[in-house]
């Protein structure tokens, strides 16, 4: 037997956007034990949360995370019309899903240019960051910037999309549409990527579900769940069916996601067409009663929950935050054991691993 | 990645994905973006709204001494400010503010609260 050797991988890494570290035991390049170590990022936003009034909480939930800034806004705010419970018009209710598609167009475009980056196929990466740049452009224009976008208030959203907007939103995503294919092309089916990809990192069905995974993660493994199928905002209205696929590897968790990149920009292609005339907005009538309230959302990594508590007054008594990555960061446990050392970080990254919404 | 060479070959005929600044301008603002807030001293009568319901606490009102102190680092112009404003003296323009070296803190002395008065 070859000795064994215990290498740290992270908390600063060239592969990890942020910081995380695991443990890594090695028999000579094969991996044979992971212990994840998190906290590096820790900000104490739920305990901020509460001592926040309700208003101000929408900006900072947004900064939980720099990627899925929109969903953890339209959640916070979600979670809170609950609590009187508020009705939200269904304008708003369309804008907001058309937000939260954009942004899981722009997050999946960014995962596949750092898993094109992972496995070191820098031009792929250089390719799906610049037709990003057209969706970050798309959310700058209808909500006014390009990252922390602050459109949902409690009660609807704070702007509306113009006819002019919505021509160029069309006209934009068809092109992206048109961009994206070419380059998914290429990532299902090129020689080099199948390499690095299939049969990488394998998750069973049974596995993922027993280690309560979510998000792309879990559906590549094969299981039909998705926040989304529960049809509320617009996603009632517009006929969503998750994708699915069964292999569970790698390359599995790639084409999961490049589906859903078609499916994000369909779903805004089809919100547009249908989206009703009306409010955006209504004013929430004094302070959240003391009730309690749970809301799930489908982020571009998966099931995010909020749990809210209110006390009649201006503050939470509580707010939770359960996000995706921290769920399917126990599924490395299973799916690195018995990897070699340079499948390490693509494996790592078809997680979609946020560890700034993790540690919150 | 043969099938990437089209692509590639594509890209040597396509032009530049980026601006060649300084050569060519940067891109205008989008009319609604959020780049920085102004204040209309004109305008302001230090009712304290905006310090009020402002995320970043980035305001901060002093009446005994006639002063809207605003902490430009702080701010993270989300608009609400502008919104809540019952004399719209704060307007939110799309410009971006230069990079700065150290944190600005400007201080305005509002003449509306005068004329009120």
């Amino acid at each position: 037997m070859a000795p064994r050797t215990v290498a740290p991988f992270g908390p600063q890494h060239p592969v990890f956007p942020e910081p995380i570290q695991l443990k890594i035991t090695y028999e000579d390049e094969k991996v044979v034990n992971v212990v994840p170590a998190i906290g590096y990022g820790h900000r104490g936003i739920e305990k901020a949360c509460e001592l926040n009034e309700y208003q101000k909480n929408i900006y900072l939930c947004e900064r939980i995370c720099g990627i899925c800034s929109c969903i953890h806004g339209i959640s916070y705010c979600e979670v809170v019309e609950r609590l009187w419970p508020i009705d939200v018009p269904p304008r708003a209710k369309y804008l907001r899903t058309i937000w939260s598609e954009m942004s899981r167009t722009h997050s999946h475009l960014l995962w596949l240019g750092l898993m094109a980056d992972a496995f070191g196929f820098e031009s792929m990466f250089m390719q799906f960051w610049r037709i990003r740049e057209k969706v970050l452009d798309l959310l700058e224009m209808t909500t006014g910037q390009r990252v922390t976008h602050s459109v949902s208030v409690i009660g609807g959203v704070r702007r509306d999309i113009d006819d002019e907007q919505k021509k160029k939103c069309i006209k934009v995503l068809m092109e992206v549409r048109k961009e994206s294919e070419a380059l998914i092309n290429v990532f299902i089916n090129d020689y080099t990527v199948k390499a690095r990809t299939v049969g990488k990192g394998v998750l069973t069905k049974e596995q993922a579900i027993a280690l309560g995974c979510t998000g792309p993660h879990l559906r590549a493994s094969g299981v039909k769940e998705d926040c989304r199928m529960q049809g509320l905002q617009a996603y009632g209205d517009l006929g969503f069916e998750p994708i699915v696929e069964k292999d569970g590897d790698s390359y599995a968790r790639s084409v999961v996601r490049c589906r859903e990149l078609l499916q994000a920009i369909d779903l805004q292609l089809e919100a547009f067409s249908k989206m009703p005339e009306g409010e955006i907005a209504v004013r929430p009538k004094g302070n959240p009663p003391a009730n309690e309230a749970f809301y799930r959302a489908e982020q571009p990594r998966g099931e995010v929950v909020y749990y809210a508590k209110g006390n009649g007054t201006r503050n939470l008594e509580r707010l939770h935050v359960r996000t995706p990555t921290y769920a399917n960061i126990p599924s490395l446990l299973v799916m690195l054991p018995g990897c070699e050392l340079p499948d390490v970080p693509v494996i790592i990254h078809s997680l979609d691993p946020c560890i700034s919404c993790t540690e919150r | 990645m043969p099938l990437m060479l089209p692509t590639v070959i594509r890209n040597f005929f396509g032009g530049y994905a980026t601006r060649l600044y300084p050569f060519r301008d940067v891109r205008e603002p989008f009319v609604r973006a959020r780049g920085h807030i102004e204040f209309d001293e004109k305008k302001c009568i230090l009712c304290g709204n905006c310090a009020r319901r402002c995320p970043a606490a980035a305001i901060e009102i002093n009446k005994e001494k006639n002063e809207l102190i605003f902490n430009a680092a702080h701010c993270i112009i989300c608009e609400v400010c502008a919104e809540v404003c019952n004399k719209d003296a704060i307007s939110v323009e799309p410009k971006w503010r230069a990079p700065f070296y150290s944190k600005p803190v400007e201080v305005y002395h509002p003449k509306g609260k005068e004329k009120a008065s």
